[in-house]
């Protein structure tokens, strides 16, 4: 029992080491500009443009459901055009960036850890590597800057867009007029509320990207290994993006 | 590829930043290139105010709070953020409210001098003011949740006062008191009835008043009718004439008061033998009313009376014999 958990402490400190063995590569990667530079645009597109439909399908069924849920706990008690008021905020300041974050992290965290585990069983990180290439540089900077500076992007029109659903929900199905509505947003909203979600989305996408990275680079044993750590890229991404959401609560708000 | 990348990707970044900072800009209701003036107030405290709480100017949203902060003295100074060309009163205030129960703030601009009639808020305008420089004077009202723990105080007193009327009030008390309520009933009956009497007596004696009122009316019309006929006459001397005319008729009249007065002295002389005869003549009714005296016997016995009138009758045979035979009865000689 004493022996099973000392291996299982074991490896996660030995994971601890390995990220940040890893972090310490991609820092120093970072000063070769001219190598990831002009990949980046590429992933920029890949991650953040081409993520854009299922953001705003996540945001405009969001808004929507904002808009109802909020009707239906307002009634009687609260004015209605709080409805407003409830879809800004939640969408601003919680639901787009955590949402999308989560959505991203299946879509692009998977996406990256997969690609990177196939060419790292494939071995063609090795014959970078043996062409003189940093792995680092040419393969998780582009992808780490790319989801850094896009997902505030993606999360800022998800932003709009839920609200405008919400807003097209709340006069086409709540008889709520669009003064009411406007009212309802402008009514706490704080330019705070804005930046506060896209520096959350920014951390996501920072950490997706780097737990994608790791775990496709760090894969072993094929195409099974490359499913298991895609996989755990999933699923570790999406913890650390309600770890990164609380931890941002704490300190920002 | 790459270049098309890169264009599809800008063109997405721009949007999103376009869209961002219009949003915000619309959210915050900031008018771009809008000049405005920034004033600063003075409170002792700002409750709910925030930055980006509105500014209004008699319910008109003239601006936003720009800055909180801690001043000297225990002071807080916010900046207050006005549009340009807004008219401001000669001796602004600013008093921080709340807009609404859930937890909407305000400044409100208002005028030194239109103050609320509250003398908390005039007690923090004038202390604010009393500091002496530039600064507004700033004043904040009780929020719904001051308000609320006011009234669950007083509830909380009502509470107390209820429990004590309880132990006081116990169950011979509360008798007492339905007899007193029941007495007070009546009393109130007894009022209403004496009211209602009281009123119609009231409305009778309105009702004589207007009467009075109606015959004064046409007293006082007749009178100016009479006035105009005296005008009338005073113009052709007849006003004259009746008061010589009036004035000899006082002087007949006088002298008829003067007779009568004469007769009731002399009456009065003979009231005396008036009084005897008056007497008199009742003794003599009360004689023959009992049926005493001659006449009384007369009167009341009618064996008297039938032979009176037998005698009558035979005296008056007699006198009938006598002139027919006066030679029976009377008989002359000389010598």
């Amino acid at each position: 029992m004493y022996n099973l958990v000392a291996v299982r402490v074991a490896g996660w400190i030995s994971a601890l080491g390995r990220a940040g063995h890893f972090l310490s590569d991609v820092t120093r990667s970072l000063r070769d500009v001219g190598t990831w530079a002009g990949l980046t645009a590429v992933q920029m597109r890949r991650i953040g443009v081409q993520s854009l439909p299922i953001a705003v399908f996540i945001s405009i069924f969001t808004g929507i459901v904002l808009a109802l849920l909020s009707s239906y706990s307002f009634t009687g008690a609260v004015p209605l055009y709080f409805v407003g008021t409830f879809v800004g905020k939640a969408m601003m300041l919680e639901l787009a960036p955590v949402l999308v974050g989560l959505a991203l992290a299946g879509r692009v965290g998977a996406n990256i850890a997969a690609e990177l585990g196939t060419m790292r069983v494939t071995e063609q990180v090795d014959a970078l590597e043996t062409l003189a290439y940093n792995p680092h540089a040419y393969l998780v900077v582009p992808r780490v800057v790319a989801a850094t500076s896009m997902f505030p992007v993606v999360v800022a029109l998800a932003m709009a867009v839920g609200m405008g659903a919400g807003w097209i929900a709340s006069i086409s199905l709540l008889e709520l007029s669009t003064p009411d509505f406007v009212k309802g947003l402008r009514l706490f909203y704080q330019f705070k509320d804005v930046w506060f979600g896209l520096v959350k989305a920014m951390s996501f996408g920072l950490v997706i990207a780097l737990i994608g990275c790791h775990k496709g680079l760090s894969t072993r044993g094929g195409a099974e290994g490359v499913g298991r750590e895609t996989t755990s890229a999933v699923v570790l991404s999406a913890e650390m993006i309600l770890v990164l959401d609380a931890f941002w609560a704490v300190v920002l708000l | 590829m790459k270049r098309r990348d890169e264009i599809i990707v800008g063109a997405t970044i721009l949007v999103t930043v376009v869209v961002v900072i219009a949003g915000a800009f619309w959210l915050s209701q900031t008018r771009l290139g809008a000049s405005a003036a920034v004033h600063n107030a003075r409170f002792q405290t700002v409750g709910g105010l925030g930055v980006g709480s509105p500014v209004v100017l008699r319910g008109v949203r003239v601006g936003r709070v720009q800055a909180i902060r801690l001043g000297e003295r225990n002071w807080v100074e916010a900046e207050v953020q006005v549009y340009e060309g807004v008219v401001l009163p000669a001796r602004p205030a600013v008093v921080a409210a709340s807009r609404s129960l859930f937890g909407e703030w305000q400044a409100d601009i208002i005028s030194l001098d239109q103050a609320p009639d509250d003398p908390n808020v005039r007690r923090d305008l004038e202390a604010a003011l009393a500091e002496g420089d530039d600064a507004w004077p700033g004043a904040t009202l009780p929020d719904i949740g001051q308000l609320t723990a006011q009234a669950n105080r007083i509830a909380t007193d009502i509470t107390t006062i209820s429990s004590r009327i309880q132990t006081v009030f116990d169950s011979q008390a509360v008798g007492e008191l339905q007899g007193a309520i029941r007495n007070f009933t009546a009393i109130a009956d007894n009022i209403n009835r004496f009211t209602q009497q009281q009123t119609d007596i009231m409305g009778d004696v309105g009702s004589n008043l207007r009467q009075g009122s109606d015959v004064l009316a046409d007293a006082a019309q007749r009178l100016q009718t009479s006035l105009a006929r005296v005008d009338e006459a005073t113009e052709q001397g007849e006003l004259e004439m009746i008061l010589d005319n009036t004035a000899a008729a006082s002087e007949q009249v006088r002298n008829a008061l003067e007779d009568l007065r004469e007769v009731v002295a002399v009456a009065r002389a003979n009231q005396a033998s008036l009084v005897r005869l008056i007497q008199g003549a009742d003794t003599l009714m009360t004689r023959l009313q009992e049926g005493t005296g001659t006449l009384g016997l007369l009167m009341s016995d009618s064996v008297l009376y039938q032979e009176a009138r037998l005698a009558v009758a035979q005296l008056r045979e007699l006198l009938a014999d006598i002139q027919a035979n006066p030679r029976k009865y009377f008989k002359f000689s000389v010598f």
